[in-house]
């Protein structure tokens, strides 16, 4: 190691270990401790209405979706766009359980981490299930394969009673240690949730990168023949990698239907899943932080994108509805313009900035 | 030396005490209410002269002082037909303080159910679902539900058939809008309604409904009753058209009778249809236009002051925004004649005493607005309208449903 451990300057790995820490330097840590602190501390010193903690509880919600379709479009190469419904499967577990034991149940009510992990369990089962295609098909096959998953999905839930034919099915409220928790804190009681599910989801992906499953996901990406030849099963990563992502959509769903206390079709269509798949276009594919970047770029964008459609619609003329074209327009051109000019996504500009760190306070 | 002093700091004090003190209405007060509707996306068609009509209503209200000094502040905003942006909106409004909420969709309104409740805010929707008034207080619908309007069709089929019992085919939404009303049309037949429904016809995104409308006439269906939006009826009227499929006087034998509720018709079915939309019958419980009378005059002044085109300003859709503000003023008004304040709770106490005497006639509508603590639809009365040569025209006197208590 260098003599400073506080810089990266000059400092050498010596060994595979060295080289697989979390954080080569203490500022590293010391950095990431500072934010993660922040993160938890920001909401007791400046507190926010309910409709800005409401947009930061649905980015949380969807990088923890974006960090399931990195893991099996970034990282094992394998396109899906059907996401959503792997969402839409983890809420409408919550969903299911509310119409078999009422949406005050008190497994509903109380052993709710319990139910998100199932709905994680569930989201996985099906992700296994629509990978087995992934044994056979490649790229554009594979594709179809998942939209196909997408279209069963929506064409049960709209039709079937049991799921309330996609109208909303209520979720109870939740009880923690302090009690029922009321319309005033639930936006905030559930940011500390879904940040704590963030966290441990982000690590997990962090430590599961440097183990031999996570590097087999890449080399399958890569190569899958040249992965074979070492002994990787393709087939078996394939599969895996969408169980993978289906936990963490089953696990986001499972969140949108508690934050949102119900759960209702629209917010699983393909179009959701187009969102997603942009979220981890824009973000950086391949990278784990960019399934942070590109959720906060997205839902901000769309934020603001909708706040001038709305101005728009009340002066442009009505027959035209040009106002409704603008968000699908901007939505578009900015993943085009990604894929033209930087299709290594924001997480490109963040390593720059690192580097460019690392190298502090030497110029090159 | 001293006294400039002294005058500088009096200066600042005077700056510092206009620039930080927020402004007031110092004569009266500010009454804030907030509408989530889609301004663009799915149904914005209908959507757009909605919120025109709110709007409007609640400029005049507050250039004309019928408030006297105080005034309406509805915050607008944009939902494109989505829950989740609707429920963003509302808890935005929330924060700002508003004392009633005006909604749009019936999937928002379903949705955020629980929050009305929660919050105890009287609401107004634009959606006309009878599920919306399911284990719920604080809703209040315009107009007779969907389903009272496909009831009192149905009836109007039954009365008007001659010979045995009617044949009717249902075309609707494929969504709990669409479905919803035609259970109560099945109870109604339970009940006794001498009609028989053929077929239910949840349409797709169809640009031929040509087999569809020959396998209807194979099984002897005469009278297609439509609940869903005007862009599929049109395809459907303009194919049976083409097919020679269309009866040319009400209920022709072997030939196709159309009907639709509420957001099958008005100007921007014609629009689309053309001439393929003439003898369409449709129950609305709006003045319209193409009737002209005092209402339709003070609709299209109100238009004209503000500017409009005229497509927004003859729009059912822009009365019925005007609906719902004049709705909500009133509750205002009567509040503040009572000398109580102005507040969520005394709102809705209100909302719940407009009936009998005090019932509410807006210029509108075709019939007075009712609520009470058991009533939750206002306008109870239905006028049936029918395309003749171009335009919407007045069928018979305004009806209600007698069915739909029966089976309620």
């Amino acid at each position: 190691m260098s003599t400073n451990p506080w810089l990266a300057t000059g400092n050498y790995f010596t060994s595979y270990k060295q080289e697989q820490a979390t954080f080569h330097t203490h500022l590293d840590r010391s950095v990431f401790t500072l934010f993660l602190f922040l993160l938890f501390a920001w909401p007791v010193f400046f507190p926010m209405g309910n409709k800005y903690m409401l947009v930061i509880d649905n980015i949380l919600i969807a990088i923890v979706a974006v960090m399931g379709l990195n893991l099996v479009t970034g990282f094992a190469g394998l396109i899906s766009i059907g996401h959503a419904a792997f969402v839409g499967i983890g809420a409408y577990t919550v969903a299911s359980f509310c119409r078999i034991m009422g949406d005050s149940h008190i497994f509903v009510t109380h052993f709710w981490p319990v139910l998100i992990i199932m709905a994680g369990l569930m989201g996985a089962l099906f992700g296994g299930i629509v990978g087995l295609p992934a044994l056979r098909l490649k790229h554009l096959y594979l594709a179809i394969a998942t939209l196909s998953f997408q279209m069963i999905f929506q064409w049960v839930i709209n039709f079937m009673s049991f799921f309330n034919q996609g109208q909303t099915i209520f979720v109870g409220r939740v009880t923690w240690f302090t009690g029922t928790v009321g319309r005033k804190d639930h936006y905030l009681f559930w940011y500390y949730v879904i940040l704590i599910f963030v966290v441990l989801l982000g690590f997990g992906i962090r430590n599961l990168l440097k183990t031999k499953y996570g590097r087999s996901l890449v080399a399958v990406r890569d190569n899958d023949r040249a992965a074979d030849a070492m002994g990787i099963h393709p087939g078996l990563t394939k599969v895996y990698a969408f169980a993978l992502a289906g936990f963490f959509a089953g696990v986001a769903g499972a969140l949108h239907a508690y934050l949102y206390r119900g759960v209702g079709f629209e917010s699983f269509t393909l179009h959701e899943s187009i969102s997603y798949l942009a979220m981890a276009i824009v973000g950086g594919l391949g990278t784990l932080n960019g399934s942070f970047w590109g959720p906060v770029a997205i839902k901000l964008l769309d934020l603001n994108v909708e706040q001038l459609a709305e101005l728009a619609g009340r002066y442009l003329p009505s027959s035209m509805n040009l106002a409704t074209a603008l968000r699908p327009f901007t939505f578009g051109l900015v993943i085009v313009l990604f894929l033209m000019f930087e299709p290594r996504g924001i997480a490109n500009w963040w390593r720059i900035v690192k580097s460019y760190t690392k190298l502090w306070p030497f110029r090159y | 030396m001293k006294n400039k002093r002294c005058l500088s700091l009096t200066g600042l004090i005077l700056i510092m005490f206009f620039t930080f003190t927020p402004s007031v209405n110092a004569e009266g007060k500010i009454h804030k209410l907030g509408m989530s509707l889609a301004i663009t996306g799915p149904t914005s068609d209908a959507g757009n002269p909605y919120s025109k009509g709110v709007e409007d209503y609640f400029r005049f209200v507050n250039e004309t002082r019928v408030l006297g000094d105080d005034k309406i502040e509805c915050m607008i905003r944009d939902d494109q037909y989505k829950t989740d942006v609707t429920k963003r909106n509302f808890e935005e409004y929330l924060d700002k303080g508003i004392v009633m909420y005006l909604n749009y969709s019936t999937g928002s309104t379903l949705g955020l159910k629980r929050d009305f409740e929660e919050e105890q805010i009287a609401v107004l929707p634009a959606s006309y679902h009878a599920g919306n008034l399911d284990d719920s207080n604080y809703i209040f619908l315009p107009v007779a539900s969907y389903s009272e309007q496909l009831v009192a069709l149905s009836e109007y089929v039954v009365k008007n058939h001659k010979g045995g019992k009617a044949k009717v085919a249902m075309f609707i939404h494929p969504s709990a809008f669409g479905r919803g009303p035609v259970e109560d049309a099945q109870k109604a037949i339970k009940a006794g309604l001498n009609m028989e429904i053929v077929e239910v016809v949840e349409h797709g995104k169809n640009l031929d409904n040509s087999a569809m409308l020959k396998r209807l006439s194979n099984k002897g269906v005469q009278y297609v009753l439509c609940h869903t939006v005007q862009s599929p009826v049109s395809t459907m009227l303009k194919d049976s058209t083409r097919l020679g499929m269309t009866a040319k006087s009400y209920g022709e034998k072997g030939k196709l009778t159309f009907l639709g509720v509420h957001y099958t018709g008005g100007n921007d079915l014609i629009a689309l249809a053309g001439d393929a939309s003439e003898g369409f019958f449709w129950t609305c419980s709006f003045n319209l236009t193409s009737e002209p009378g005092k209402g339709t005059d003070k609709q299209l002044a109100l238009a004209k002051r503000y500017g409009r085109d005229n497509k927004a300003a003859n729009s059912h859709n822009y009365a019925a925004g005007i609906m719902v503000a004049q709705v909500v003023t009133e509750a205002i008004k009567r509040t503040k004649a009572k000398g109580f304040e102005v507040n969520k709770k005394n709102l809705y106490k209100e909302m719940n005493a407009m009936n009998g005497n005090y019932a509410y006639q807006p210029y509108t509508t075709i019939g007075p607005v009712t609520y009470s603590d058991t009533d939750r639809a206002g306008v109870d009365m239905l006028q049936i309208y029918s395309v003749q040569d171009g335009t919407f025209k007045k069928v018979g006197t305004p009806i209600q449903s007698e069915y739909m208590k029966k089976i309620e």
